[in-house]
């Protein structure tokens, strides 16, 4: 017998697309909450254009890899909800759903005439959270955000670099991943008070401003101690503090040398560890792991603020012998000895050569219609009695819409064929999948 | 309630036990912020991060370390040992009427004391018990030692972040800062003890998760995985920009104030793209070239791709103030944005129209300080923070004492035996 999920018997309308809201619902699917992606082909944005399409097939609306990691555990309803009837029919589905969950420009539900208060006449204890760039509230609202754009203008980009360099920021939408998750955190919080109160409520997520508490310590010490983060020596690159600049804590845990990333054999382009020793014992276990060298038994790098003075050359040293090892050697001889290290890994280091990963099964193969059986990413949380799980792949667009239609919302067989014929499930001009013929017979 | 009382956060009536450090705190700070009555366990003396920095006016001290006050908003704080029978039974006590428990000990710890779910679930089978540590309870590095930047590394963050060689010759992979693993962990452990929450709303009964920080690093780089498993590709670092397979056009650029601008621009060069790039650029003067009809011709902006970009974004940009460069863009639909340090989010205007920046009073100081507030806006059950961090063992009259009911002889010598 299967074990019961955590949401069971939930249900979420969800129109959101690209990358941040789509992500938010893939958690609340393998949590066990039913997913129903609404999506119109004409205006599609997350399927296509795909970079992550393997070469041997296709580019069209169902072979995105990375759509495919980001959409398992949905069913896919085609419906153009900016029509009449779309309307209508999109409506009688919020009746019988718990959350409706989008991440488009502020005002566009509302032009749709599904703003938060139309959406309480359909279900009057709906959870409904946007989640769009800027919030539905305050003077720019209709600022329009990626990933990185978000993360510029929140400060995010700025913490990350080497000082006196242009910003090397996030080399990934990291507002997307996180956008994402504030969105499943506010529909679960959201879905827990309906639960305890019986009352619904709109959640105005920004994703914009999700990313400024992230910088909670940099922001205080501005607030507090009137220190902002334009000044020398930051940010430190992945040191804790910048040799030759005034000692100062730069809000990444203690302020402490070595902490930085080191060259590893054989020198290839991710060959690299990282180290961090957090107090003197650490440093002396360190030392003789690296064999006890001469260089190393100089007082200037027995203490902490010594060997903060002394950095550069304490780096350049530790590299000359972090070279001679691999990244995972180098990582068990530390680890083994109670010294923090772990090596820069690649995605395909993660897939491929992480033991950790692979005992914890964060990543098993799952076959999907149009893109065949491919690893996808499993939850990093394992919950004893709901666990969660990749149960359904990431749909074909409109492959569910007979299901949902005729059997969730009770219209006739005769009815999806209209449906179909007047272009409110897919348009009259677009050639249709043959899935969708065959759910037409 | 009537209508002059305040509503409550989404999470109000819920007691949470935190015995979380570095690692967990940001989870506990989410749910108390939400409403829940976040009780948060230090061991006698105060728990090591009040000795992080930066602290007050730079005098070091353990009721001044900012990093403590941002990430302990909205919990009430007791010290207990569990390491002494009293403190067990105490704990043991407190965990009878809590709803979660949220962890961060070494794996085993718990178990040793007699203080595993397993246990604690018999006398509350209600209890949710979350486990938050660098790599789960289980596996090969289930002891490995890790902080925030090994995380950044082996989670894949460093692979996919650094610089373009022109930018800054042989720069190592780039961790950025902020404590970010600590939160990318504090999300998925928040999201999962929501779910068990929601689920016991409806069946009932605690269970226990054991959530790991490593994984939710290495979920935490968007498409890098779908790009190996999909392509075999590995993505090469860039600066202030994705990780890609090849080389993509630059994305910041340096304004008249210094200050960088983020522009996406390259991958969106289209003929209708272009008109709206030239009436930007025209509202300064600045279009260039960008009106001639030669730019009908897709074929003719991809040859012109570095001219557009490398010429004329660049030297717009740089001729203007960055803030005024992203709101023009923004204004006429553009997604730009501008690199701010943080400080100058104080002044950013719909912050201020969204209430975001809060006063938080610290009476024993006398004085109160700016703190950031949400990332959203619940119109019926509003996120707040309740009260500064907890001073070291300042609740622990109200909970041991009032809540537990033991006296105040008892207290004392429960503190000159290094239980509280």
């Amino acid at each position: 017998m299967s074990r019961p999920r955590a949401l069971e018997n939930i249900r979420v309308v969800d129109f959101s697309w690209v990358r941040a809201g789509p992500w938010a619902t893939r958690w609340l699917g393998a949590l066990g909450a039913e997913i129903i992606k609404i999506e119109w082909p004409e205006n599609e944005r997350g399927r296509l254009p795909s970079t992550t399409t393997p070469h041997s097939l296709e580019v069209n609306l169902n072979t995105s890899g990375n759509f495919n990691d980001t959409n398992v555990n949905k069913k896919s309803l085609s419906l153009n909800v900016r029509s009449a009837k779309g309307l209508k029919i999109v409506k009688r589905l919020i009746a019988i759903s718990d959350i409706v969950i989008e991440n488009f420009s502020s005002r566009v539900l509302q032009k749709w005439g599904l703003g938060y208060q139309e959406l309480c006449k359909v279900k009057p204890d709906i959870v409904y959270v946007s989640m769009s760039g800027y919030g539905h509230t305050g003077r720019h609202h209709h600022y329009t955000t990626f990933g990185p754009v978000a993360q510029a203008v929140s400060g995010l980009t700025y913490i990350s670099g080497l000082p006196d360099k242009p910003p090397a920021g996030w080399g990934w939408s990291y507002m997307d991943d996180t956008g994402g998750m504030y969105g499943a955190m506010s529909a679960l919080t959201g879905l827990y008070h309906r639960n305890m109160t019986g009352r619904g409520q709109h959640i105005d997520l920004s994703q914009m401003v999700a990313s400024v508490p992230l910088n909670g310590p940099a922001l205080l010490d501005f607030t507090v101690n009137g220190r902002g983060s334009r000044r020398a020596g930051y940010p430190p690159g992945n040191r804790a503090h910048w040799p030759g600049t005034p000692l100062v804590n730069n809000y990444r845990g203690p302020t402490v040398a070595p902490h930085n990333a080191y060259r590893t054999h054989p020198g290839e382009y991710n060959d690299w560890c990282v180290i961090v020793c957090h107090s003197d014992e650490e440093w002396q276990r360190l030392v003789q792991v690296m064999g006890g060298p001469a260089w190393a038994s100089s007082p200037k790098f027995a203490t902490a603020i010594g060997r903060l003075q002394h950095q550069q050359e304490l780096d350049e040293q530790i590299e000359a012998w972090s070279m001679t090892l691999g990244k995972y050697e180098l990582t068990q001889r530390c680890q083994a000895a109670g010294v923090r290290a772990l090596p820069v890994q690649s995605a395909e280091d993660r897939v491929e050569h992480d033991p950790q990963l692979r005992h914890r099964e964060m990543y098993l193969a799952m076959e999907q219609a149009a893109l065949g059986l491919h690893k996808v990413q499993n939850a990093p949380f394992k919950l004893s009695e709901t666990p969660a799980s990749n149960h359904l792949p990431s749909p074909l667009i409109g492959q569910h819409t007979r299901e949902i239609v005729e059997s969730l919302l009770g219209f006739s067989h005769e009815e999806l064929r209209v449906g179909f014929a007047d272009g409110t499930f897919w348009p009259t001009n677009r050639k249709r999948f043959p899935y969708m013929e065959e759910m037409l017979q | 309630m009537s209508e002059a009382q305040p509503l409550p956060g989404p999470l109000a009536g819920l007691r949470i036990l935190e015995l979380a450090d570095e690692t967990g705190q940001f989870c506990g700070k989410l749910l108390g912020d939400l409403g829940a009555d976040v009780v948060k366990i230090e061991p006698p003396g105060g728990e090591r991060n009040r000795h992080v920095g930066p602290f007050l006016d730079d005098i070091p001290h353990p009721e001044r370390s900012l990093s403590f006050w941002y990430y302990n908003t909205s919990k009430r704080g007791i010290t207990l040992s569990l390491e002494t029978a009293d403190g067990r039974r105490l704990f043991r006590r407190l965990a009878a009427t809590s709803d979660v428990i949220l962890e961060t000990f070494p794996p085993g710890f718990p178990a040793s004391l007699g203080l595993d779910y397993d246990s604690l679930s018999l006398q509350n089978p209600r209890v949710i018990m979350c486990s938050l540590t660098p790599f789960g309870q289980t596996g090969p590095w289930r002891d490995y030692l890790s902080s925030d930047l090994l995380h950044m590394a082996a989670g894949g963050e460093m692979a996919s972040t650094g610089y373009d060689q022109a930018d800054a010759p042989n720069a190592p992979p780039i961790a950025p800062g902020g404590g970010n693993a600590w939160h990318m962990g504090g999300h998925f452990a928040c999201m999962a003890i929501m779910a068990a929450l929601v689920y016991r709303t409806v069946a009932g009964q605690g269970q226990y998760i054991d959530t790991s920080i490593h994984e939710a690093c290495a979920l935490t780089t968007e498409a890098a995985i779908a790009n190996y498993i999909y392509r075999g590709e590995v993505v090469r670092r860039q600066t202030g920009r994705h990780h890609a397979a090849g080389p993509t056009p630059r994305t910041q650029f340096q304004a008249k104030d210094g200050t960088y601008v983020c522009a996406l621009v390259g991958g969106r060069l289209n003929p209708k793209y272009i008109g709206e790039l030239a009436d930007l650029l025209d509202s300064y003067g600045m279009a260039g070239d960008l009106r001639d009809p030669k730019y009908k011709d897709p074929a003719v902006i991809a040859a012109n791709t570095s001219h557009i970009i490398d010429d004329l974004v660049a030297n717009f940009i740089a001729s203007l103030p960055a803030e005024e460069v992203y709101h023009a863009a923004q204004d006429r639909g553009f997604t730009w944005g501008v690199v701010r340090a943080p400080e100058a989010l104080l002044d950013d205007a719909h912050l201020h129209d969204r209430g975001f920046w809060k006063e938080v009073e610290h009476p024993e100081l006398g004085r109160s300080f700016v703190y950031p507030g949400e990332a959203a806006i619940y119109n019926g059950s509003p996120w707040r923070i309740s009260r500064r961090a907890p001073l070291i063992g300042e609740h622990n009259i109200e909970i041991f004492g009032d809540e537990l009911g033991l006296s105040r002889g008892e207290l004392s010598i429960l503190a000159e035996n290094r239980v509280i």
